[in-house]
C-alpha cells in the first residue's frame, strides 16, 4: 500500500506519465487506485505530432499496468518521510 | 534482533538488500534498453521504485546506410520519477 | 372410428411432445397466464441443448410420469379450463361423445382422481397451486396454431376440409434452409413460428417421483411402460396396436389433459414416431384423413429420428406456444376437418391486442381468419406478427430474470455490495488509527505536515503524526524539501545569533580586562587539562608533532560499505521503534497503583532495550585506530546522507552523555569527516563540487543544529577539552578550511565567551582554555587569509566572518591586531565589493563583516 498511499499525496498535482508504449502525458492526478491505476485531468499529450489521435483527449483514465514512469514534482515529495515509510514496509 | 546481529537480521531477503540501498545513488535496469541512476527513495515489493535526480539512459540501436548497427544513447534528466516494478530488471547499490 | 381419432389425437401430442423446442423466439400469448415461473433447468436461450441421442429414452429417464400426478387434476380440469379464456364448451370438438360414456367409473383409474387408487395416486398430491390452465392451454393453443399453419401450407386442402389430404412431402433440405433468422418472415408461406415456452420444457425433479404401476391389461391408466409398450407393439406392428375402448379412452384424455406434461418430458416418448408407418392401415387412414401437415420449417432434426423414414404423421407443433394473438384452442381440434371447427369461438375470445397495429388490415383473432385474407393481406400481417415477435422476443430476454429475487433478497445483496465497496475502499474512521497508520503511514503523516485536508479529520491520529511532525519536519527546519538551502541558513542564523551575543557581551566589559586576567594568569601547562571523556580509547599518535595531515583513507571495499549500510538500517529500525514506543508511552503512574508503576517499568525497560540496541549499531564506542586507513565506523556512518540525516533524530532518543560521546567522536575525527575531507578549499580553487556542497549542507542542517544545541548546554570543561582535542587530534589548518570545520570551532569558541562572561568559568578553567585558544591562534594565523571560500564574489563566507568574530572576542589585544593584519584585505575587498551589490546584498555583506568588526571594536563605518 505504500505507493497507493505515496500517490494520494499528489492528488491535484500536475505529474507527467510516460506509458509503455512511449506516449508521454501531463496532466492533474485526479486519483489513483489500489493498483496505482490513474485519473488524469487537463491532459497535455507531449510529442502529439507524433499522436494527433491523441489531441482530443482531456481526461484519462490509465490502466496502472500500462505506466512506466510518473514524473512528479519534487516539491511535493518528502523523501525522508518516504524513506520511513518504506523502512516501514508500508 | 540484537542476537542475530552478525548474520544481519535486516538482510535476509533480497529486498531487504535494497533496503540498504535507501537514500543511497542505485542503477536501475529496465526492459526496452533502459537505465536509470538516481537517489532511492522508496520501494516496495513489486520493485515500483521512486527515485530523485535521475539520470535516465536509452540505448537506441539504429542501422546506418552501410547496413552496420550504431548504438546512440539518449539521456534524460527527472528531478522526482516513480518507475512501475513490472518494468524493471536489476536494481543495484552504488552507480 | 373414435377411437382411431382419440389415437390419432394422442400420437400426435406424444409427437409434438417427442421433440425439443426449436431455437426460435418466444412469444407468449397476453391472455394467457404464463406457467410458473420454474425452469431453472433451461439452458440459456431455452434451448434443448441436449443432442437426441443424449436424450433420456427408456425408464432411466425422468418423465412426466415420475413427477406430479397430473391425473390426479383431471376433476379440476372444468374449473380451470373455463373462466374468461376458454370456454370448456366452446372448444369441445365432440369427440367424447362419441366415446362411450357408460365407462366413466374408470376415470378415477385413469386419472387418479381416487387419490390412493392407481399406482399414480401415490404420487404426492398436486397442490392447490397446480396451473393446469397454464400448461394446458399453451399447448391446445399451439396445436390450433398447427392446424392454421397446416391449412396454409396447404392451400389447397383448406376449401375442402373433408377431402382427404395428400400425403406430405417431406423435405430436409427445405426445412434446413429456413432453419436460422428472421427472414424467413418475409417468405409468403410463412407461418409465425411458434413458441418453444422452455419451461415446459425443463425438468423438474419431483421430490418423490411415483413409481409406474405394473401394465394392467387394461381400465389402467397408461403408465410410462405401457406406452411404451404400446410403442413398441405398434413398432412390431403386432395385432395389438388395436386398443380397446378404454385404452383409446384414456389416451384421449390424456391428449386433452396433460398436453403440457407431455411436453415437459419430451424423451419419454422419443421413438414413437419411428413406428407410424406401421401403424396399423385404419390408423394411418385416419391420420391421413385429419390432415398431415409437411414437416414445419425449422425443425428438420426433430424428424431425423433413427426410423427408415419420416411417416405422415409428423408433429404438427414445433412449438408449444402460439403467437400471442392466437388464440387457445384446445388440442382435440386438431385432428378436426376445418369445416367442423367451432365457429362461435370467436365470440368468447378477447379483442385483438391493441398495441398490435394492423394497418388497415382485418383484425385477426382467430388463426383461421389468415385463411381467408388475400395474399397481400397475409403478407403484411406476417411482417406486422414478426414485429411484434421480434418484440417480444426482446421482451422476453429482457424479463427473463424478472421475479427471480425478492426486494428483501435484492436490499440484502445491496448490503453486502456496500459492505464490500466499503471495505475496498478502506472506511478508516471505524478503523483502528494504528492499523491506518501501518497500512496509510506515508499519506497519514505527509497530510498532517503538509496541512493537508485529512480524509477523516475526526480521527484521533493527532498523536502520531505530531510526533513525525516534530521528527522530520520541524527538526531539519521545517519544509526543507522546498528549500533545501533554508534549514542550513536557519542554522546560519542561530550560530549568527549566538555569536552575537557573545560580541554583545564581550563589547560590554572594557578590553583591558582581558589582557589582565590574561597577564595575571601564570603558565598552564596542557597536561592538566581533562579529557571530556576518559571512557573514549584515544590513543595518542606516536609523533609529538601534534597536528599533521591524516593520511588519506582509501575508498571503502564492497564489503565495508555494506556493513556500514546495514548498521545504518539497524539504527533506523532501532529510532522507528523508539518513536513508535514513545508515542505508546503509558500515563504517568499514580502513587501506588502497582500496576501502572509496573507497566511503565516496563516501557521504560523495554526503551532502553532498543536505546542498546540503537548505541551498539551507532558503533560509536568502537575503538578508534591511529593511522587507521579505513574510517571509524561512526565517522563511515556520517558520510552517508542518512547517517547524517539520523543524528537528530538519535539525539532525542540518547542522554547527555552519550550525546558528548558522539560530539567528542566528531570533534577527534573532524578532519575526517566527508564534509570536511572533501571541502577542502584549495587556495586559488572553486568551490566545491555541487555534490560536496550538497553534503556540507545537509550536516549543517542535519547534524550542527544538534551539536549547537549541545554545545549551548555543555559546562566548560568540556568545550576546553573538545577545544583541545580539535588541537591535539586533527589537522586545524585544514579544518580551518571548511565551513563545517570553522563552524565547529566557532561553536567552541562563542559558547567558551558566553560561559565567561555569565562569570560562571572558574579561573583555573579559563586559564586553560586561554592556553588552547593561543595555540589555536597561532596555528591558524598563517591561514587566517586562506579560509575564505573561493573569491570574493562567491557569496558564502558568512561562517568565516562569524568565525572571526568568535576569534576576535577571545583574542588578546595583540591577537586582535594581527587578526585585522591578517584579514584587513579581505575586509577591504568585501566594503569595496559591497558597493557594486544591491543595497540588500551590499547590507548583508557588510553586515557580516560588522559582526566581526564589532567583535574587536571596529565597525566598517569607521573604514568609510
Amino acid at each position: 500500500m505504500l505507493f497507493f498511499s505515496f500517490f494520494k499525496t499528489l492528488t491535484n498535482q500536475t505529474v507527467t506519465i510516460e506509458l509503455k508504449n512511449d506516449i508521454r502525458v501531463r496532466g492533474i492526478l485526479k486519483s489513483v487506485d489500489q493498483y496505482l491505476n490513474i485519473k488524469l485531468d487537463d491532459v497535455e499529450v507531449l510529442d502529439l505530432a507524433q499522436y494527433p489521435h491523441l489531441s482530443s483527449v482531456k481526461n484519462m483514465f490509465i490502466r496502472g499496468s500500462v505506466v512506466r514512469y510518473v514524473m512528479l514534482p519534487r516539491s511535493e515529495v518528502d523523501v525522508g518521510l518516504l524513506e520511513d515509510a518504506t523502512r516501514r514496509g508500508k | 534482533m540484537a542476537d542475530n546481529e552478525d548474520t544481519g537480521a535486516s538482510v535476509s531477503e533480497p529486498l531487504d538488500l535494497v533496503r540498504l540501498s535507501l537514500d543511497e545513488i542505485v542503477f536501475v535496469k529496465l526492459r526496452g534498453d533502459r537505465e536509470l541512476k538516481g537517489r532511492l527513495h522508496a520501494y516496495d515489493s513489486h520493485c515500483n521504485l521512486v527515485l530523485g535526480d535521475v539520470e535516465e539512459t536509452i540505448y537506441v540501436v539504429e542501422e546506418d546506410e552501410n547496413e552496420q548497427e550504431t548504438t546512440r544513447t539518449i539521456k534524460k534528466q527527472e528531478e522526482m520519477l516513480f518507475v512501475r516494478g513490472d518494468s524493471v530488471v536489476l536494481i543495484s547499490p552504488q552507480a | 372410428m373414435p377411437q382411431a381419432a382419440a389415437l390419432q389425437n394422442f400420437v400426435r401430442s406424444i409427437r409434438l411432445s417427442t421433440h425439443p423446442p426449436p431455437p426460435s423466439f418466444h412469444s407468449t400469448p397476453p391472455f394467457l397466464p404464463l406457467p410458473p415461473f420454474d425452469q431453472r433447468g433451461m439452458s440459456f436461450f431455452g434451448f434443448d441443448t441436449s443432442l437426441p441421442r443424449d436424450r433420456g429414452r427408456g425408464p432411466g429417464a425422468k418423465g412426466f410420469f415420475e413427477n406430479s400426478d397430473p391425473f390426479a387434476q383431471v376433476a379440476l380440469a372444468d374449473k380451470f379450463v373455463d373462466g374468461d379464456a376458454v370456454d370448456f364448451e366452446d372448444t369441445y370438438d365432440g369427440l367424447g361423445d362419441q366415446l362411450d360414456d357408460d365407462q366413466d367409473e374408470f376415470n378415477d383409474d385413469t386419472f387418479g382422481g381416487g387419490g390412493g387408487g392407481g399406482g399414480i395416486g401415490e404420487a404426492a398430491p398436486v397442490g392447490r397451486d397446480f396451473d393446469f390452465f397454464g400448461r394446458t392451454a399453451g399447448v391446445a393453443d399451439a396445436i390450433g396454431e398447427e392446424q392454421v399453419r397446416y391449412s396454409l401450407q396447404n392451400p389447397q386442402s383448406a376449401p375442402a376440409p373433408a377431402q382427404r389430404a395428400p400425403p406430405p412431402a417431406t423435405d430436409p433440405t427445405e426445412s434446413t434452409s429456413r432453419r436460422t433468422g428472421y427472414e424467413k418472415y418475409s417468405e409468403p408461406g410463412y407461418i409465425p413460428d411458434l413458441q418453444a415456452k422452455s419451461s415446459v420444457w425443463a425438468q423438474k425433479v419431483e421430490p418423490s417421483p411415483a413409481p409406474a404401476p405394473a401394465p394392467a391389461p387394461s381400465r389402467k391408466i397408461m403408465s410410462l411402460e405401457e406406452v411404451e409398450a404400446l410403442e413398441a407393439q405398434m413398432r412390431r406392428g403386432q395385432p395389438g396396436g388395436r386398443l380397446p375402448p378404454q385404452q383409446m379412452q384414456q389416451i384421449q384424455q390424456m391428449q386433452q389433459m396433460m398436453a403440457d406434461p407431455y411436453q415437459r418430458h419430451p424423451q419419454q416418448f422419443p421413438t414413437l414416431s419411428d413406428g407410424f408407418h406401421q401403424l396399423p392401415p385404419e390408423l394411418q387412414a385416419q391420420l391421413e384423413k385429419g390432415g398431415m401437415p409437411p414437416p414445419p420449417p425449422g425443425m428438420p432434426e426433430l424428424y431425423g429420428g433413427p426410423g427408415p423414414a419420416i411417416p405422415p404423421g409428423a408433429p404438427f407443433l414445433q412449438n408449444n406456444l402460439p403467437p400471442q394473438n392466437m388464440p387457445p384452442q384446445p388440442s382435440r381440434h386438431a385432428g378436426l376437418p376445418q369445416g367442423q371447427r367451432p365457429q362461435h369461438m370467436e365470440q368468447q375470445l378477447p379483442p385483438p391486442s391493441s398495441r398490435a397495429p394492423n394497418n388497415g388490415l382485418p383484425v385477426i383473432t382467430n388463426p383461421q381468419q389468415l385463411l381467408h385474407l388475400t395474399e397481400e393481406q397475409r403478407n403484411a400481417y406476417l411482417v406486422e406478427d414478426a414485429k411484434r415477435a421480434k418484440r417480444n422476443h426482446k421482451i422476453a430476454l429482457l424479463s427473463r430474470g424478472n421475479g427471480l429475487m425478492t426486494p428483501q433478497d435484492k436490499n440484502f445483496i445491496t448490503r453486502i455490495q456496500l459492505q464490500q465497496l466499503v471495505a475496498a475502499a478502506g472506511n478508516v474512521a471505524d478503523a483502528d488509527p494504528e492499523a491506518v497508520l501501518a497500512e496509510d503511514f506515508y499519506y497519514q503523516v505527509y497530510s498532517q505536515i503538509r496541512g493537508a485536508p485529512r480524509q477523516h479529520p475526526h480521527q484521533p491520529l493527532g498523536h502520531f503524526a505530531q510526533t513525525y511532525l516534530l521528527q522530520t519536519g520541524n527538526r531539519l527546519g521545517g519544509n526543507r524539501h522546498r528549500n533545501p538551502l533554508q534549514g542550513a541558513d536557519n542554522h546560519m542564523q542561530r550560530m549568527q545569533q549566538q555569536v552575537q551575543r557573545a560580541v554583545e557581551a564581550a563589547k560590554a566589559k572594557p578590553k583591558n580586562k582581558q589582557l589582565i586576567i590574561e597577564g595575571s594568569l601564570g603558565k598552564i601547562s596542557f597536561s592538566n587539562a581533562k579529557a571530556p571523556k576518559p571512557m573514549l580509547n584515544i590513543k595518542r599518535p606516536d609523533s609529538s608533532e601534534g597536528p599533521r595531515p591524516k593520511k588519506v583513507q582509501s575508498e571503502l571495499s564492497l564489503s565495508d560499505r555494506k556493513s556500514i549500510l546495514t548498521n545504518i538500517e539497524r539504527v533506523y529500525s532501532a529510532l522507528m521503534s523508539m518513536e513508535d514506543m514513545e508515542r505508546t508511552m503509558p500515563p504517568p503512574p499514580e502513587e501506588g497503583d502497582a500496576e501502572a508503576i509496573q507497566k511503565h517499568m516496563e516501557w521504560r525497560q523495554e526503551l532502553h532495550g532498543l536505546n542498546q540496541k540503537l548505541w551498539k549499531a551507532l558503533k560509536v564506542m568502537e575503538p578508534i585506530v591511529p593511522n587507521s586507513t579505513t574510517p571509524h565506523p561512526f565517522i563511515a556512518f556520517l558520510s552517508h546522507a542518512k547517517g547524517k540525516k539520523a543524528i537528530p533524530r538519535i539525539f532525542r532518543h540518547i542522554d547527555q552523555e552519550q550525546r558528548v560521546t558522539i560530539l567528542t567522536m566528531i570533534v577527534v575525527h573532524l578532519d575526517s569527516l566527508d564534509v570536511v575531507r572533501l571541502a577542502q578549499s584549495m587556495p586559488g580553487e572553486a568551490q566545491p563540487s555541487m555534490a560536496v556542497r550538497e553534503t556540507i549542507d545537509l550536516f549543517s542542517l542535519a547534524v550542527m543544529p544538534s551539536l549547537l544545541q549541545y554545545v549551548n548546554e555543555a559546562p566548560f570543561n568540556i568545550i576546553i577539552g573538545l577545544l583541545g582535542l580539535v588541537i591535539a587530534q586533527t589537522h586545524v589548518q585544514s579544518v580551518a578550511r571548511t565551513k563545517v570545520g570553522l563552524g565547529i570551532l566557532t561553536m567552541l569558541l562563542s559558547r567558551a565567551e558566553l560561559v565567561k562572561e555569565a562569570g560562571q568559568a572558574p579561573e583555573r578553567d579559563w586559564q586553560q582554555w586561554v592556553e588552547k585558544f593561543n595555540v589555536l591562534f597561532d596555528t591558524l594565523e598563517p591561514v587566517l587569509a586562506d579560509i575564505f571560500p573561493g573569491s570574493i564574489n562567491s557569496g558564502d563566507d558568512m561562517y568565516v566572518w562569524q568565525f572571526l568574530a568568535a576569534v576576535g572576542i577571545g583574542a588578546s589585544p595583540e591577537q586582535q591586531q594581527r587578526l585585522v593584519i591578517a584579514v584587513k584585505d579581505r575586509v577591504m575587498e568585501t566594503v569595496g565589493y559591497s558597493k557594486s551589490l544591491p543595497a540588500d546584498m551590499a547590507s548583508q555583506r557588510l553586515g557580516n563583516v560588522n559582526l566581526f568588526m564589532r567583535a574587536i571594536g571596529l565597525d566598517v563605518e569607521l573604514l568609510g
